[in-house]
């Protein structure tokens, strides 16, 4: 009992300390004004957990602080809302993913010849570059003049709606030129992307079960281009509550591969050299945004329709009476609460026991919670961290993904929405200590919580005993206040509250 | 046992130059410029009767296409101060702060109000003042911020800029700050009104600029500048030798806060306004690749770097119209990748690999 006190006790007083405030507050409330204060916080926690989840594991596994998250999870939300109101954006560029991933796949066999055929430094230098050069050259070939704007022009107008206008996508026969160019472009890729050190070592799947995958991949591309006209009218006719779920899995995989993207591309070459690390990770916050704007536009877009599980224009009693009316507001407490805020709540746990149960029971959570005590001891017992990694990556960033389609029928979506989210990410994570998964918990709860007593005060304005006025203030303020309690819990425990001491 | 020999005056004169003659040739190009832009670029038509020759190149410095330049050297060089206070936190002293806006916008801010119309206090004062509340600031966050290492207070420092972002933000101060407008057209005194005086202004920039690299070059150069440096090498290792990091880090924490203040109040200054803008992660980010780009822990690489982004700013902006951010951050990640150290730093690596090989050439060739 006493060590269980002495180990945690930083974290201890903290959480007694929490409890004691809320409860003062609260008890200065009526209940349905309290409780309807913390599920508004606890809506937000979620959003803001499946945001620092990731983060926190990216940081504790490898010590890379991702600033590129708050990209991802725009990339999520942006992706979802495409899914959910234009499946003819889809359709014309899934076909463009896959196609290429077919042919980097297919190019890793290639790798090995090729690379144990150079063994000249400077020649594999120059063929690093020529192949980097080639690469671009056709990729940006094959998309030249790749209608995006106009495929997305049609986000706003065809809410719910068939889209009608046929010009805007590419005629067949151009759409097929592009991947040819496409699948000449992924070879010098995969190229690349094969291990130029050791080629021999390299251990690969047989030929003909990448032919497989890959083969099944470019045909599943080119079926969804040919078949694009009667798929849009066939997902367009599906109710939203599918497309939802579709549009669900698309942001997730969208976020997974963007993670194992820039897991491969910018963080694997420079392990051991953090500074880099981030500073790529900024740069390609900047230029990642950019590029979602020049994609999707820079105007913020309306929130994204809830699905009909959601929508229904009525309250329901409680909710055993939503599972049969499907109301979008529920009575809680004698206060209307959004069925849909409820639904991002669930989601939120729902992460939380399915990635705490696999860190805890499965064996990749036994090597990522080994990882993250010392990943060179785990390298040295004979697993694959650096392949660890990058699932951890895909992981994190599916997460933060998720939580941008969610968060796209609650906020809307637009461009910015990344960084507040990041930010907030951040000052979760340092307020529950890095690298730890229940930290991360327990910080976006405070801050969840904070904000949204935070803003209710600001509404309500405080009135102190001895001041003769309400103090009144802006949402700012309510905003710049988690900084606030930030700055308290690194003066009492510097490493986060559930933070190992270093 | 060796022989001391007499250093004359005349070869002490001739070290000094030898150390330094790339900086005075830089100092004097920059000295000279708004006479030499004033004779190539400026507008011929100004000139004036009975002003002497003197006079009237003056007055063509302070004409078209010369003005502009000279407003283009104005901003690097104040991008220069800001990325030099950086460096020393980072390249200087391994602080990696993502919060060093907070000390330029408020240097902004401060000077815009206190000359503004709710205090109107008198220029020098308010100057002062500003080096005051950037001392006071920059002590406070920095004993602050200062308990946590590495990638921990990357994001402490960040959230505490944020702070003052949203602050600057925030309508509840609207009579202080402009809330999310910012200040424009703040009383600046006549005689250092950029518009009417741009070469005035422009010596007066680089007056500042010349007093902050001369004392970031002594304070690095100095022995508590080599405590720094050591306890961004191995910070255990100095705490064993006997130094407490602590104090030197605070110290590169207050120097750089300042000088970036200054920064933010020339810039103000300069452009008659200040915006919530200045206090965002985005100025962070523009010393942060300034610094990098022109190589870490090296002084002349911050200055390098702000000129390479200023005027690659400015020529992007000028060919690819809005979208110009996604190819500066892409120009950005590359040089990231392609050259680690920086354009100086990878340039001294060179030179030094260069004089190695020039040994062993000497070397062979004379049958050793």
């Amino acid at each position: 009992m006493t060590s269980i006190w002495k180990n945690n006790r930083a974290a201890l007083i903290i959480v007694a300390l929490t409890v004691v405030i809320l409860g003062g507050i609260i008890q200065t409330m009526e209940p349905k004004v309290w409780v309807s204060i913390m599920l508004s916080g606890a809506t937000l926690a979620s959003l803001y957990f499946l945001v620092a989840s990731g983060l926190s594991l990216i940081f504790g596994l490898m010590d890379v602080l991702n600033f590129a998250h708050g990209v991802l999870f725009v990339l999520g939300a942006y992706v979802g809302l495409s899914t959910f109101l234009n499946p003819r954006l889809l359709f014309n560029t899934l076909p463009i993913f896959f196609v290429l991933i077919a042919s980097i796949m297919m190019s890793q066999h290639l790798g090995r010849a090729f690379w144990s055929r150079i063994t000249d430094t400077r020649t594999r230098r120059i063929a690093t570059v020529v192949l980097l050069a080639a690469a671009v050259g056709l990729v940006l070939l094959a998309l030249r003049g790749f209608p995006m704007r106009a495929l997305n022009a049609f986000n706003i107008t065809a809410v719910g709606g068939l889209v009608t206008t046929a010009n805007a996508q590419d005629p067949l026969a151009l759409m097929l030129r592009r991947l040819l160019l496409l699948a000449l472009g992924g070879v010098p890729l995969g190229l690349l992307l094969s291990p130029a050190e050791r080629p021999e070592e390299v251990s690969l799947r047989p030929v003909w079960q990448t032919a497989l995958i890959a083969g099944t991949s470019a045909l599943i591309g080119i079926l969804l281009l040919v078949w694009r006209d009667s798929g849009e009218v066939w997902m367009l006719a599906l109710s939203p509550d599918v497309r939802f779920i579709l549009a669900l899995i698309m942001g997730t995989v969208a976020g997974a591969l963007g993670g194992v993207a820039i897991e491969t591309g910018l963080i694997r070459p420079f392990y051991g050299n953090p500074v880099t690390q981030l500073v790529l990770t900024l740069g390609l916050s900047i230029a990642g945004i950019d590029l979602i704007e020049a994609m999707w536009g820079e105007e913020a877009n309306p929130p994204m329709p809830t699905p009909s599980l959601f929508n229904e224009s009525c309250r329901s009693d409680s909710i055993i009476g939503w599972f049969s009316e499907h109301c979008q507001s529920v009575d809680v407490v004698g206060r209307a609460f959004p069925t849909y805020r409820l639904f991002i709540i669930l989601v939120g746990v729902l992460v939380f026991i399915g990635v705490g149960l696999m860190l805890r029971r499965t064996r990749l959570g036994m090597i990522i919670r080994a990882g993250v005590q010392d990943s060179e001891m785990v390298q040295a017992l004979g697993i694959n961290v650096r392949r660890v990694f990058t699932m951890v990556f895909a992981l994190g960033s599916a997460l933060a993904a998720m939580g941008g389609v969610i968060a796209a029928p609650y906020l809307g979506v637009f461009p910015a929405m990344g960084s507040i989210f990041q930010l907030q990410a951040f000052i979760a994570v340092v307020i529950g200590g890095m690298g730890s998964f229940i930290g991360a918990a327990v910080g976006t709860v405070i801050l969840g919580m904070a904000r949204a007593f935070g803003d209710h005060f600001v509404a309500a304005g405080i009135d102190l005993p001895f001041l003769d006025t309400v103090i009144k203030g802006s949402p700012a303020i309510a905003r710049a206040s988690t900084v606030l309690i930030m700055a308290i819990v690194l003066l009492v425990k510097p490493s986060g509250i559930f933070g190992k001491k270093e | 046992m060796e022989e001391t020999l007499p250093i004359s005056a005349q070869s002490a004169a001739r070290r000094w130059l030898s150390a330094w003659w790339p900086y005075l040739l830089v100092l004097a190009f920059l000295v000279l410029f708004p006479l030499l832009a004033g004779v190539t670029i400026g507008d011929p038509t100004v000139a004036q009767e009975g002003t002497g020759s003197l006079g009237n190149l003056m007055l063509r410095a302070e004409s078209g296409a010369a003005k502009f330049w000279q407003g283009m050297i104005i901003q690097i060089l104040i991008f220069a101060i800001f990325a030099m206070s950086y460096d020393l936190l980072l390249g200087y002293s391994g602080i990696l702060s993502f919060g060093h806006a907070m000390f330029f916008g408020t240097g902004g801010y401060a000077i815009a109000i206190l000359i503004g119309r709710n205090f109107d206090w008198p220029f020098g004062l308010a100057l002062a003042a500003v080096i005051v509340i950037a001392l006071v600031q920059s002590l406070v966050f920095g004993v602050l911020s200062l308990r946590v290492k590495g990638v921990y207070l990357a994001m402490v420092t960040l959230a505490f800029a944020e702070m003052f972002y949203i602050l600057a933000e925030a309508g509840d101060f609207r009579v202080y700050t402009g809330a999310d407008d910012g200040l424009h057209g703040f009383p600046v005194p006549a005689y250092l009104s950029a518009t009417d005086h741009r070469t005035r202004f422009y010596y007066l920039t680089l007056v500042f600029f010349v007093a902050v690299f001369l004392i970031i070059k002594r304070l690095v150069d100095s022995p508590t500048g080599k405590v720094m440096v050591a306890s961004r090498e191995n910070e255990n290792r100095a705490t064993m030798i006997g130094f407490n990091t602590f104090w030197y880090k605070l110290t590169a924490f207050v120097a750089a806060g300042v000088f970036a203040a200054l920064a933010g109040a020339l810039s103000a200054l300069y452009k008659v306004s200040v915006t919530p803008s200045m206090l965002s992660l985005g100025r962070t980010i523009d010393a942060l690749a300034m610094t990098i780009i022109g190589g870490l822990g090296t002084l002349v690489g911050p200055v390098l770097g702000a000129t390479i982004i200023q005027l690659l700013g400015y020529w992007l902006e000028r060919w690819f119209g809005p979208s110009w951010t996604l190819i500066y951050g892409i120009i950005f990640m590359l040089i990231v990748i392609f050259l680690p150290y920086g354009i100086v730093g990878t340039l001294r690596v060179r030179s030094f690999r260069l004089k190695e090989g020039w040994k062993q050439l000497q070397q062979t060739l004379a049958g050793k």
